[in-house]
């Protein structure tokens, strides 16, 4: 009876495995062809010279000498670093002033054209707006040097200059972006206990007190989290960098993705862009792992 | 009493000042929309439009009578963008109940490995797909772009979560009565999805329609571009005189995500917020 009955488990239990790996086939096949094995092959490039018609030749750390001795690769390393620096200081800045300045109580259609306008530029392709900001930055025919000069004001070469081309395009990101990091600040600042905050204000405590004592603590790790965040993205910064300036004047602008389509496909030199992709993901790994450590500290909140 | 009212007074200034932002905030897309309509003629002349002179749809016809693809180039952005749709809502939510309601062995470290793929990005995989593609005929071809987003690691993990927030007497009643695994998924555990799908389906649709680093890599050829990297092509075509066609070839491209987002605005906040808290 029993051996039946743990036979007819067991049964199941196999059953059960069988639906299991049936289930997750798909999914679990195509990430191994379109993400981890392209990754694993990604790495072992890096260490090789690669010729469409030898194939792979290993050559050591050869790629990443290079990627740190050459002047120019080093000034797109700190380009991309630069950028994501003030990219991801604005976008998070922004984000939380915003955020403090919508979290009161509003009408729903006010509140519906808040969403609208902040949020409308974070989910439209950042190739199609980069075009539109790249007709508002012109020179001569651009809207914004226009109004500068009715204004009487002198007008700026945004694009054009290797000391204004990185600002611009950090400006347009930040106006593209900051929108999400408001939507996550507001909801953070929608959980800080009202009984609190209630009591601050009786006690007479000024807004600044009561945001450096009660909100700062409060919303710390959700901040930690979108500087990680904002981090990760910026240091992929591609298709706005390329609209906008295709990098230039010079290199001035160039960032690390365009440097790996540059020389992965323009230059084919495979195994150099492979390397040069492998130290983008490292940091970003790094950055990733900062994230993990701090939402389990976020958790335990 | 003092304080209450001059709190409010200084509520009131607050979101008087945000929404003159906020309309700055949406000036660059009232410009593309009213230079769509504006006579050819007049393209550059300033002041800019923020608001439609007519609405005269010339510029319109000119994009589609022009001799770029543009129709084709539409037409292949919305082939990958509903193909990855369906499969990621296919593929994920079958791993997901897997992974949330069935035991079998390595189950945990399978899952596992899914979820390291969230911290890859693009730029380290794209060498190896292109070098693929190139041997397997899929450079080129749309189908190709739309293959490797079949899944994604972050699907799975929505639906699996969602999942597990969710009761699961039901589906161990059924499996008492001797129902199979995909008759529970499908009438049992599928229904219950829906509010994790319409997320997801959102917020894969409108970012598959904004790839543009792995299109511009491997889709080349005019006709097989997708928008994004078409409207950047288009822009030098047509050439300096025709700022009003680029743009509404423009206003075309980005219409589809702006009638999802008027639509469905706070799915659309929801699902992309999510997709930052997928850690």
């Amino acid at each position: 009876m029993t051996a039946i009955a743990a036979n007819r488990r067991s049964e199941l239990k196999r059953a059960q495995a069988r639906a299991g790996y049936l289930f997750i086939l798909p999914s679990f096949a195509l990430y191994l062809t379109f993400v981890l094995a392209p990754v694993i092959v990604t790495f072992l490039l890096a260490f090789t010279y690669y010729d469409a018609i030898d194939g792979a030749s290993f050559v050591g750390l050869d790629n990443f000498k290079r990627f740190f001795t050459d002047g120019r690769s080093l000034e797109i390393f700190w380009n991309t670093l630069r950028f994501a620096f003030f990219a991801v200081t604005f976008n998070v800045g922004v984000g939380l002033a915003l955020a403090l300045a919508l979290n009161r109580a509003m009408p729903a259609f006010l509140l519906y054209f808040f969403r609208l306008a902040f949020f409308l530029p974070v989910i439209i392709a950042a190739a199609f707006v980069s075009i539109v900001w790249g007709y508002f930055y012109g020179d001569d025919l651009g809207i914004i040097n226009y109004y500068l000069i009715r204004l009487g004001i002198t007008p700026v070469r945004w694009l054009t200059s290797s000391s204004t081309a990185m600002m611009s395009i950090i400006i347009m990101d930040v106006w593209k972006n900051t929108g999400f990091f408001m939507i996550i600040f507001i909801a953070a600042l929608q959980g800080v206990p009202k009984t609190i905050m209630d009591a601050a204000i009786m006690d007479g405590a000024s807004y600044w007190r009561r945001f450096s004592r009660i909100i700062l603590p409060w919303i710390s790790p959700v901040i930690f989290f979108n500087i990680v965040y904002a981090s990760i993205g910026a240091m992929q910064v591609y298709e706005s960098i390329v609209i906008l300036t295709s990098g230039g004047p010079g290199d001035s602008t160039r960032s690390m993705s365009i440097y790996i389509v540059e020389e992965a496909f323009g230059s084919f030199e495979i195994g150099y862009a492979a390397s040069v992709s492998v130290i983008l993901t490292v940091v970003i790994l790094i950055l990733t792992s900062l994230q993990l450590i701090a939402s389990r500290r976020w958790v335990s909140y | 009493m003092q304080t209450r009212s001059r709190q409010q007074w200084t509520d009131r200034a607050i979101i008087a000042i945000m929404a003159v932002l906020g309309v700055f905030m949406l000036l660059p897309f009232m410009w593309l929309f009213s230079m769509s309509f504006r006579p050819v003629a007049d393209a550059y002349k300033m002041p800019p439009s923020f608001l439609p002179p007519t609405f005269d749809l010339t510029n319109y016809r000119a994009v589609l009578a022009s001799e770029i693809p543009f129709l084709q180039i539409y037409w292949n952005s919305i082939q990958i963008a509903v193909l990855v749709t369906v499969g990621q809502l296919i593929t994920c939510t079958l791993a997901a109940f897997a992974f949330a309601r069935l035991e079998f062995p390595g189950r945990d470290s399978l899952f596992f490995i899914m979820l390291v793929g969230l911290m890859f990005p693009a730029q380290v995989t794209i060498i190896p797909i292109y070098l693929g593609y190139a041997e397997a005929g899929l450079l080129n071809r749309p189908i190709g772009l739309a293959l490797m987003y079949l899944t994604s690691s972050f699907g799975v993990f929505l639906v699996r979560q969602f999942m597990r927030s969710q009761p699961k007497a039901l589906e161990e009643a059924a499996l008492m009565d001797g129902a199979g695994y995909f008759k529970i998924f499908f009438r049992i555990s599928l229904p219950q999805l829906r509010p994790a799908l319409s997320a997801l389906g959102i917020i894969t649709f409108t970012q598959t329609w904004n790839y543009y680093f792995q299109a511009r890599v491997l889709l080349e050829p005019q006709e097989s571009m997708t928008l994004p990297v078409a409207m950047d092509m288009l822009r030098g075509f047509m050439g300096q005189g025709n700022l009003s066609m680029v743009m509404a070839a423009m206003s075309m491209a980005v219409l589809p995500v702006i009638l999802i987002f008027l639509l469905a605005q706070k799915l659309v906040i929801e699902g992309v917020t999510m997709s930052g808290i997928k850690n």
